[in-house]
């Protein structure tokens, strides 16, 4: 009865304009989360005798991902950036005796997510295909992951949330258990801790929610818009703070990271830190910004706090390393900090900034870990003791570290500079003092990253270390993939456009999309025009 | 049922049985088994009383004895009869066990509520003394403790509404007042329902009972007679709903031990028996979270969740076959028993609370009850402990499908043997945790039918 109720479920309806329903489905967001599924079950169970089919589970893997992003692109286009309304909606009656629906949809900062998901699941799996052991576990857990990632991003019911907020720990920990470093029993213990921890606030905040609201729904639009009394919005507030800063990651909560980022297989690390850990920030935006305005205004300083901590922390902690991949790692705080700021600063440009910071943080971690470890596999070292002058005998791989690094501290022509830009000129009204620190960090960051520099790529080549080599073709096309995400964002910020008008070209721009449904978000913190209650 | 059960044990006991015969037996008792659970599905909605009021047919019996029906023929199908110390005893037992666990949904005064549960309960006991007898005495004696202090906590009752018949009691109760003279005998009965239940920290049998008996025993101890003593708790909070002071604190408490140290001991085990064990206990102090709410919803929530219960702890032992000793007796068993895995790590997460399977959507249930009436305490508390049973299980599942097999000389337990039978149980265990909370809603929407039955609102 679920399913013929699913199959029959209708889109949200949207205004006809030209182009439009030239791709509509009502099952589109309910694709992107249960093809992957589907495919991991059928991988599952694929006779694969003495690994004969370890290839075509990798191919099926990629496909399955590139499909995703084919559909996910159409959808981008398709998507009507002039609406604030939920698109691609998909509502269906679920446990009505606890008040949960089958809820999914998705306004701008939802396709913005959405988007970076599949770009992050195509660029894993690229990632991963060098994976040798255990290839049918791996591809599987990893589809499991990227899933639970898209089911977090398009959930509109607090009960699908949860549901998937929890179950992407368990595919990501065992991919690390399984495949990761020398400490990767470490590392995948912390993760599942850590966001244990987290996935734990988010089922009490959601409770406390659903018995504020006394509606007796975890629907988003009843839920997240019941009146509730400022002492509720705050103790809700500080525990999604919680659930979020265990999954962004934010100082203090940020124990996990610096193990998973470097013990993690690069595939894995590609998808944890470019898609899973954003949806911390996704979580702030949702249920704190857009929902809770009272205690939003409450906990901003707090916020910023933390965002300027983490920032510092990161850059600080990332000067002192001499292992390359645990130096990544905390410079990979960084976009996390520059996200949080912008959702504390609660001014439109500065939510808009946050949603940016999500897509282009999210891909600036991913590169700088991810190039990391591929650079330290490909020099046979991690120690910065031991990785010295490489830029000539690793020119691809030189270019990509300066690039992602140029990411972190968002520099002109790639994304993070306007979502730097964005945030930074929303924030400096309101949160000057944690601009100013966060700026301050950016400052120990960049410090940070030209003394890395410097001892890894510039300096005199070191004649004790091993034999280096350069990005493989593949290596070369996942982190290319990443730093042309990066840069094509920077440049195009609103798409390209056909030469002499302001029709676009063939992508809308991202920024265009994810600005959908900012004003709603925003709107309690716009403040009236005056003479405007005259 | 109990002509079934007698059935197979003459047949075993006088030599009726021809060797082919005696293969094809647990196929035939699965079948009647399934049978049964269609006969009650079908004719079962219809509301009956029988012995003068003695057993009453309703919504809650509908959904209890459907569930504890689909229980035994999941597990009778996916047992590895090679590890068991008799089929047909293995067989007769469980039979007569759903047999009490039916009488005790059924029941309409307290006779019928007590003799269920020993029913069931006594049935255990003869599995554990299969392979252990010294475990099985020391069943039967702290069952025998508990049993007294139920049916002292029934009496008092009995003698303080002046009436055995559950309705009537009910109707009494809801004129009278929560006094300390009510308090003890439901603390009484109480007790020795969660020392029944395997309730943390009343493990005082049945958790070393389990560890010692065959797959199906352990599954029998942990399951069928933890989800009988749930369901007798179920039928006396529905009584005492109109006085719900004299139960609250006291279930609170055990809820709150059994969630936190369930979860706790399951992490500190690392025998994939143990911990299972233990994180069965942590599930049923979700259930009996759900008693403190003395809401329809809270109830409704706590009997759905029974029904996930009975099925991962009942059939997860069978699952994992002999695993006695450390958790490296798993190792590998994702590769060598893909199906045997895959069951055992579904029954371990659902028993844990992981989302999206069974378990999950039942403690998400009585967790919403829980925040719905206040008790945010109890909901952190069953948090803490739904996330310590997940990291138990993490460990499990590293070591089937992370670590690689053993060399045979090496290792200590054999795997399971793989029949059709048993393949085709695995599945079906499988397919049922996977989509018993996907299509939940119908299923709650009848445990909430349930729990109406019970009289509450």
């Amino acid at each position: 009865m679920i399913w013929q109720s699913i199959f029959a479920a209708s889109p949200s309806p949207t205004p006809t304009v030209p182009g439009a329903g030239i791709f509509s489905t009502s099952l589109l967001l309910s694709i992107t989360v249960w093809v992957p599924v589907v495919v991991a079950i059928a991988i599952a169970t694929m006779p694969n005798p003495r690994g004969r089919y370890d290839t075509l589970m990798k191919q099926i893997a990629f496909f399955t991902t590139l499909g995703l992003m084919f559909v996910l692109g159409i959808a981008y286009n398709q998507f009507q950036s002039f609406l604030p309304t939920l698109q691609y909606e998909e509502k269906v009656p679920w446990l009505q005796a606890v008040g949960a629906v089958y809820h999914l949809g998705v306004d701008g900062p939802g396709m913005t997510m959405l988007i970076l998901s599949g770009g992050i699941g195509i660029v894993s799996v690229l990632a991963s295909l060098g994976i040798r052991e255990r290839v049918r576990s791996y591809f599987c857990l990893l589809l499991l992951a990227q899933a639970s990632v898209n089911g977090a991003i398009v959930a509109r019911d607090m009960f699908v949330l949860i549901l998937f907020w929890g179950a992407a720990a368990v595919p990501l920990a065992l991919l690390i258990l399984g495949w990761g470093g020398q400490r990767r029993h470490q590392a995948a213990w912390r993760l599942l801790g850590y966001w244990g921890l987290g996935t734990g606030a988010l089922i009490v905040g959601t409770m406390v929610l659903y018995a504020a609201a006394g509606r007796g729904s975890f629907d988003m639009d009843v839920l997240l818009k019941a009146t509730l009394s400022p002492r509720v919005q705050l103790a809700v507030g500080i525990l999604m703070i919680v659930a979020a800063a265990t999954r962004l990651p934010l100082f203090p909560l940020h124990g996990w990271a610096r193990d998973a980022y470097s013990e993690a297989p690069v595939g894995v690390t590609v998808i944890v830190a470019g898609s899973a850990s954003r949806l911390g920030g996704y979580l702030l935006l949702r249920t704190l910004v857009a929902a809770e305005p009272a205690a939003a205004h409450l906990l901003a300083p707090l916020l910023a706090a933390v965002a300027a901590l983490t920032v510092g922390y990161g850059a600080l902690i990332a000067l002192r390393h001499h292992d390359i991949r645990q130096t990544s790692a905390y410079l990979a705080l960084i976009p996390g900090g520059v996200t949080v700021l912008a959702l504390a600063a609660l001014q439109p440009l500065s939510i808009a900034g946050a949603v940016l910071s999500l897509f282009a943080g999210g891909l600036a971690a991913a590169l700088i870990v991810s190039v990391s470890a591929t650079l330290s596999e490909r020099a046979q070292s991690r120690s910065l003791h031991v990785l010295a002058g490489l830029a000539p005998r690793m020119p691809i791989l030189t270019w990509l570290m300066v690039i992602a690094g140029l990411a972190v501290l968002g520099v002109p022509l790639l994304a993070t500079f306007t979502s730097d830009l964005l945030t930074f000129f929303g924030s400096f009204k309101t949160q000057p003092v944690g601009a100013f620190a966060v700026a301050a960090g950016l400052g120990l960051g960049a410090i940070a990253l030209a003394s890395l520099w410097r001892r890894v790529l510039f300096s005199a080549p070191n004649p004790d270390a091993p034999g280096v080599s350069d990005a493989s073709l593949g290596e070369t096309w996942y982190l290319g993939l990443l730093a042309g995400g990066l840069l094509w964002v920077g440049l195009f910020p609103s798409g390209p456009k056909l030469p002499g008008t302001d029709s676009p070209l063939f992508d809308q721009g991202l920024v265009n999309v994810l600005s959908a449904g900012i004003s709603d978000i925003a709107s309690p913190y716009v403040l009236p025009a005056p003479g405007a209650s005259q | 049922m109990v002509a079934a059960a007698v059935l197979v044990l003459l047949a075993g006991r006088l030599g009726w049985l021809l060797p082919g015969a005696r293969r094809s037996l647990p196929a035939i008792v699965a079948t009647v088994t399934l049978v049964a659970l269609g006969i009650e599905l079908w004719a079962g909605a219809t509301l009956t009383t029988s012995f003068e009021g003695g057993l009453v047919q309703d919504r809650f019996a509908l959904f209890a004895k459907a569930a504890v029906l689909l229980t035994a023929t999941i597990a009778f199908a996916v047992v590895d009869w090679t590890a068991e110390d008799s089929v047909t005893i293995g067989l007769a037992m469980p039979l007569l066990a759903t047999f009490g666990v039916m009488v005790a949904a059924s029941a309409g005064d307290l006779v019928a509520l007590w003799a269920g549960l020993e029913v069931a309960a006594g049935a255990a006991v003869v599995m554990v003394a299969l392979r252990r007898p010294d475990l099985a005495l020391r069943l039967l004696i702290t069952g025998g403790l508990a049993s007294a202090l139920l049916l002292i906590g029934l009496a008092f009752l009995y003698a303080s509404a002046g009436t055995s018949s559950l309705a009537t009691m009910r109707a009494v109760l809801f004129s009278g007042a929560p006094t300390i003279a009510l308090a003890i005998p439901v603390f009484l009965a109480l007790s020795g329902l969660a020392v029944r239940a395997a309730l943390a920290p009343f493990q005082l049998a049945s958790i070393p009972a389990s560890l010692g008996a065959s797959p199906l025993g352990a599954g029998l101890v942990l399951g069928l007679v933890a989800a009988a003593a749930a369901i007798v708790a179920f039928k006396l909070v529905g009584v005492l709903t109109p006085i719900p002071a004299v139960y609250s604190t006291y279930l609170e408490v055990i809820a709150a031990f059994a969630m936190v140290g369930g979860g706790a001991a399951a992490l500190a085990s690392h025998s994939p028996r143990v911990r299972l064990a233990y994180l069965a206990a942590g599930q049923i102090g979700w259930v009996a979270a759900g008693f403190v709410t003395h809401y329809r919803s809270g109830l409704a929530g706590s009997l759905f969740l029974l029904g996930a219960f009975a099925v991962a702890a009942t059939c997860g032992p069978a699952v994992m076959g002999r695993a006695e000793g450390g958790e490296h007796a798993l190792a590998g068993m994702g590769v060598l028993r893909p199906a045997r895995a895959a069951g055992l790590a579904l029954a371990m997460l659902s028993l844990a609370g992981a989302p999206p399977l069974a378990g999950f959507f039942g403690e998400f249930a009585v967790a919403a009850s829980l925040a719905q009436s206040g008790h945010f305490a109890l909901l952190a508390l069953g948090v803490l402990g739904a996330a310590l049973s997940l990291a138990a299980v993490a460990g499990t599942l590293r070591v089937m499908y992370i670590q690689s097999p053993l060399d045979e000389a090496r290792r200590t337990t054999r795997l399971p043997v793989v029949s059709g039978l048993s393949s085709f149980g695995v599945v079906a265990f499988c397919v049922v945790i996977a989509v018993y909370g996907i299509f939940s809603s119908p299923i709650l929407g009848l445990a909430d039918q349930g729990a109406e039955a019970l009289g509450l609102r």
